[in-house]
């Protein structure tokens, strides 16, 4: 360790060049971190500043420091753009944001960030060896928005207390369908579209009701055709019974 | 030498020299120039002269001039003469005060090293001047001087001096109105609401003479007369004439009336939603009324007031977004104005997307729960205003930066996306102190997270650094020394199972109390004294009589447990139990708005019953008979008898307790707030003869904080008083108090909220509804300061001041420090 204190406290820059590549290799990634840190104004415009830049923007990478690794990851790609690590730099870069990323019940911002640097590189580099693993990152956080917006309406329906709930999970349930055609989540989120209008219908003043049943039977059809053999078949065929049942009042009586 | 620019010659530059006082290098004043060896140039023509203005343009030279020194053939060579510009070395100001030299420093920009010129000198008395005339000073005399400083140094140095004589400020004597038949004098200088003539009297408000506030005060006289239907008044002229004392001035104001004003027919077009009739009962402006188009724009549209009882508000309440509304004069004949008031209504508009941002760590499901704008609905402003002060008050966000957008307005499909942007603010306290007192160390630790997720704690990745963001309550508390420790634990969720405001909590607690062995002076272990307790709630929000409305209900359980433990005043036994099992029901409205640490309006009331079972009823234990066999062993003094029963009194404790208490939040003016408060309880027996416990007793007086007490005491604040020397040792079994708090706020910061308050109250506690009589109090005033930091939580300290004496004295109790922490009064 003295000998680290040593250099880490030495003037000159190619012991600690050499010292913090050492380190490097050995995996202490912080520690190369710090003798990097005061070495890289020295190195600016040198020839070996290439090679010592993505070694520096490497180490905040491996110490987890997300947001500086992101932001010299970018750096080193524009600044090199000649190297023959840039693919692998901007795709850390990208990777990196994919990393600040929070839980779906959050806010969304880094999520947002990330999504468009990956599809960046994505764009840049579409046979880039990392090309496979960038799709699976932009799928994982294009998942959590949609988790994120199928949740919020989900809990609408679920703190249902007046038709206000209701309402508010049908059209969010509405927006969720038309922002994420391809969703994983559509068969469920259709589900509980029917599943508030049911409730809504059914709990509705007299004058109300039968336009709302029919909008229910319409989203029931709506569901039946594309899930016909979905897990929640059964729930809907006994809300579909209890909507014709109620329907035929109005039949009966026009 | 003069040369006409059309003879310029064509020359090739030879050599460049410079002279004159100066400190730049030869070679550096050259090359900035631009005059470049070898340069094919017009002599004269351009070249000379871009050279002068780049010189120019440093800002570091003064008298440039550039000369031909030689001419040899085509060759020419120059000479650049010019001298540095001195720069300003010491700077003395006299005539103001020191504190204020910082600021003439800086806004005349009369750093050390700035170069002097000319200009800087002539800028800086203009400022000054300016400045003080500005502040009244109308006589004010700047005058400037500089001194070149010779010494060693050769860059050119000043000394500058600058002398203020601000002179008297210049007073209003006299302000003489011409024209004005309608409006009295003393009317219109009313009206004027910064420049006033001298008053003695008048202490609030200056008298000086600012040119800036007269100008927007002259246009106050012309709103004046607006009001009151005069719409064509204006001001003929106006003079300042400067009085023979050189102090004063006297203000000539001359004004022409012009002719009233009335409304004629005001009539609305446009409106759908509305009848004519409902909107015109809304306007309250009849045809026949004065003229007033500051009271119409008002009814329209209040700018002043966001939830003004307006025609736009009562648009935007019901969905009209999109709604815009216009009054237009149609005719004027007669001095009687015809209104007519277009309204565009537009679609309604609804809610399509409604969107949180900047929850770094608050999850969705706790704000969007709370949100009152929902998809799908129709807007209401009104929603909107209560929804950021219900995120305001949930706590975790800062109050003063919540902020609903807008986004994506359509009118044509009558639809509109919100977005609530909010920011996070620290909500978790932390308490760590040791200290002596009490015969030894006390250590206390304290933690208490307001927006914690407890289904995360088995979640690594969730510290950070403690699992937040699902709005639950959690809160530790550890208190130990030599002779008692104290373990508390408090939990509460405010949406249990996530469906239904409900809000569960529940806490824990144990303590133990050991003896004083005055032998070894030392805790004796083996004389204890335990008290372990535990108890359950739940709350839920009602929608009748409004949703301001809270039921609560709480089941707690304590059991306290001597073990040779003789010396407590509380029991007349040594060895023995007292259980307390009960039933808490309250209803309580809450609507104070906006930030919970300081409330500008609102009210919030409580009303609560605690309740044991009624065991005398059924346990068969003749009380009648205990009672006298008790008075029989008080006169005996027969302590083991007396043990005896007090324990079959206390096995389960047996009383009824009343609570209400009463808050009212009124801002006065901008951001003073005036409180108002009432609070009352009563504690009472169902058995007479069992009579009422000496637990759950009220103890007035002080700072109301919860000191260490074992027998469920509520301390009541009264300020001015010693904490708990209001009521008796055995405590009140009734009390009531009323106080009355004017507060202001000094800073509503989020990092730090600090306010000032003053108060008056009264109060008092007494043994028995016999004695109960809500006037005999003890009254106090003071004044206090609060300090809320979000790590720390709120602080405070109240002077108060006793009016009466405590009990069994007779002079008044007088002044009284008290410290206040996290408690709020």
């Amino acid at each position: 360790c003295s000998e680290y204190q040593k250099v880490l406290k030495n003037e000159e820059i190619a012991p600690k060049f050499k010292m913090g590549e050492a380190l490097y290799n050995e995996g202490k990634y912080a520690k190369a971190n710090k003798l990097f840190a005061q070495i890289v104004p020295n190195y600016r415009g040198k020839p070996q500043a290439e090679k010592l830049m993505y070694l520096y923007s490497n180490t905040f990478y491996k110490t987890k420091d997300y947001y500086v690794a992101g932001y010299q990851f970018e750096r080193f790609a524009s600044s090199y753009p000649k190297s023959e690590k840039v693919e692998e730099a901007a795709f850390l870069s990208a990777k990196s944001y994919y990393m600040l990323s929070p839980v779906y019940s959050k806010d969304q911002k880094e999520t947002v960030e990330a999504l468009e640097k990956l599809q960046a590189f994505i764009n840049l580099y579409p046979e880039s060896q990392y090309s496979t693993e960038a799709n699976t990152l932009v799928q994982e956080l294009d998942y959590k928005l949609e988790k994120k917006a199928f949740e919020i309406a989900k809990q609408y329906n679920k703190i249902a207390y007046t038709s206000t709930e209701l309402e508010a999970a049908i059209k969010s349930f509405d927006n969720f369908i038309f922002d994420f055609p391809g969703s994983s989540l559509r068969e469920d989120a259709l589900f509980y579209r029917l599943d508030s209008a049911y409730k809504l219908a059914l709990n509705s003043v007299e004058y109300k009701k039968q336009n709302r049943l029919k909008t229910a039977k319409e989203y029931y059809q709506a569901f039946i055709e594309k899930y016909p053999n979905s897990k929640h078949i059964e729930t809907i065929n006994n809300m579909v019974l209890v909507m014709d049942e109620a329907l035929k009042n109005y039949s009966t009586k026009s | 030498q003069d040369l006409p620019y059309s003879d310029g010659k064509k020359y090739t530059l030879g050599s460049v020299s410079v002279s004159g006082n100066t400190t730049f290098s030869e070679q550096t004043i050259v090359t900035y120039s631009g005059l470049r060896k070898g340069k094919q140039m017009t002599i004269p023509g351009e070249d000379i002269s871009n050279a002068i203005k780049k010189l120019w343009s440093s800002k570091l030279f003064s008298d440039i001039e550039i000369f031909i020194t030689k001419i040899e053939g085509d060759v020419a060579h120059l000479e650049i003469r010019l001298s540095d510009l001195p720069q300003l070395n010491e700077l003395k100001i006299n005539g103001i005060k020191k504190g204020k030299k910082e600021a003439v420093i800086n806004d005349a920009g009369l750093k050390k090293g700035t170069k002097v010129t000319e200009n800087l000198i002539t800028n800086t008395k203009n400022f000054l001047t300016k400045k003080y005339k500005k502040e009244g000073f109308y006589n004010t005399k700047i005058l400037i001087n500089t001194i070149d400083v010779k010494d060693s140094i050769e860059t050119a140095r000043v000394n500058m001096v600058v002398n203020i004589d601000k002179g008297e400020k210049v007073k209003v004597k006299d302000i003489v109105f011409n024209g004005n038949a309608v409006l009295s004098d003393k009317k219109l200088r009313k009206a004027m609401k910064s420049t006033k003539k001298i008053n003695r009297l008048r202490i609030l408000k200056r008298s000086k003479f600012v040119d800036s506030a007269y100008q927007e005060d002259l246009s106050k006289i012309i709103d004046k007369y607006k009001e009151n239907g005069y719409r064509d008044a204006r001001i003929l002229s106006d003079s300042l004439i400067v009085n023979n004392d050189n102090k004063t001035v006297s203000l000539h104001i001359n004004v022409n009336e012009g002719e009233q004003y009335t409304f004629g027919d005001i009539t609305f077009i446009g409106n759908t939603v509305y009848s004519n009739e409902f909107l015109s009962r809304y306007l309250r402006i009849k045809k026949g009324d004065t003229y007033n188009g500051v009271l119409l724009q008002e009814r329209i549209a209040d700018n002043t007031k966001p939830d003004a009882i307006d025609i736009t508000n009562l648009y935007q309440n019901s969905g009209y977004l999109f709604s815009t509304i216009n009054p237009v004069e149609v005719n004027a004949d007669d001095n009687v104005i015809d209104m007519e008031i277009r309204i565009s209504e537009g679609k309604p508009a609804y809610f399509n997307k409604v969107s949180v941002v900047g929850n770094d760590k608050t999850n969705d499901h706790v704000i969007y729960r709370m949100l009152r704008t929902r998809p799908g609905q129709l807007y209401s402003k009104e929603n909107v205003v209560r929804s950021v002060r219900e995120l305001g008050q949930l706590g975790f966000f800062d109050a003063q930066e919540i902020s609903p957008n807008f986004n994506n307005p359509n009118p044509n499909e009558g639809t509109i996306d919100m977005e609530y942007s909010v920011k996070e603010t620290g909500s978790s306290q932390i308490e760590l102190q040791g200290g002596y007192g009490g015969g030894g160390f006390i250590g206390t630790l304290g933690l208490s997270f307001n927006n914690f997720s407890i289904k995360d704690i088995f979640k690594k990745d969730a510290y950070k650094p403690i699992p937040m963001g699902d709005g639950q309550k959690l809160a530790l508390r550890l208190q130990a020394s030599r002779f008692y420790q104290t373990y508390s634990f408090s939990f509460s969720e405010p949406w249990l199972g996530g469906k239904k405001p409900v809000q569960f909590s529940t806490s824990l607690s144990h303590t133990r109390q050991f003896a004083y062995n005055p032998l070894t002076r030392n805790a004796d272990k083996s004389q204890n004294f335990n008290i372990t307790g535990i108890s359950v709630g739940l709350a839920k929000r009602l929608t009748v009589p409004d949703d301001y409305f809270t039921l609560s209900q709480a089941v707690s359980f304590q059991r306290y447990d001597l073990n040779n433990y003789n010396i407590s005043s509380l029991f007349t036994f040594g060895d023995g139990y007292a259980n307390n099992f009960s039933y808490t029901v309250g209803l309580s409205r809450n609507n104070t708005r906006i930030d919970p640490i300081y409330p500008t309006g609102g009210s919030s009331f409580s009303a609560t019953a605690k309740l044991s079972l009624p065991y005398s009823l059924f346990d068969g234990v003749d009380y009648k008979a205990l009672k006298e066999d008790r008075e029989q062993a008080i006169i005996d003094q027969d302590a083991t008898k007396l043990g005896e029963i007090d324990q079959e009194r206390y096995k389960w404790l047996e009383f009824y307790k009343i609570n209400f208490k009463a808050d009212w939040y009124t801002e006065i003016v901008k951001d003073l707030v005036l409180k108002p408060s009432v609070e009352f309880g009563f504690l009472g027996a169902y058995n007479n003869d069992r009579g009422v416990i000496p637990f759950e007793r009220f103890f007035v007086g002080g700072d109301g904080l919860g000191s260490y007490s074992l027998d469920g005491r509520e301390s009541i604040a009264l300020r001015g008083y010693p904490n708990q020397s209001l009521s008796n040792q055995d405590g009140g079994t009734i009390y009531n108090k009323f106080s009355l708090e004017l507060r202001y706020p000094i800073t509503l910061k989020a990092s730090a909220k600090i306010f000032a308050l003053g108060f008056i109250e009264g109060g008092a506690s007494y043994n028995s509804f016999r004695d109960y009589n809500p006037f005999s109090i003890k009254r106090s005033a003071g004044l206090g300061v609060r300090i809320f930091m979000p790590a720390f939580g709120l602080l405070g300290i109240d002077f108060g001041h006793g009016f009466d004496p405590l009990p069994g004295e007779t002079v008044k109790n007088g002044w009284e420090t008290h410290f206040i922490i996290g408690q709020q009064f």
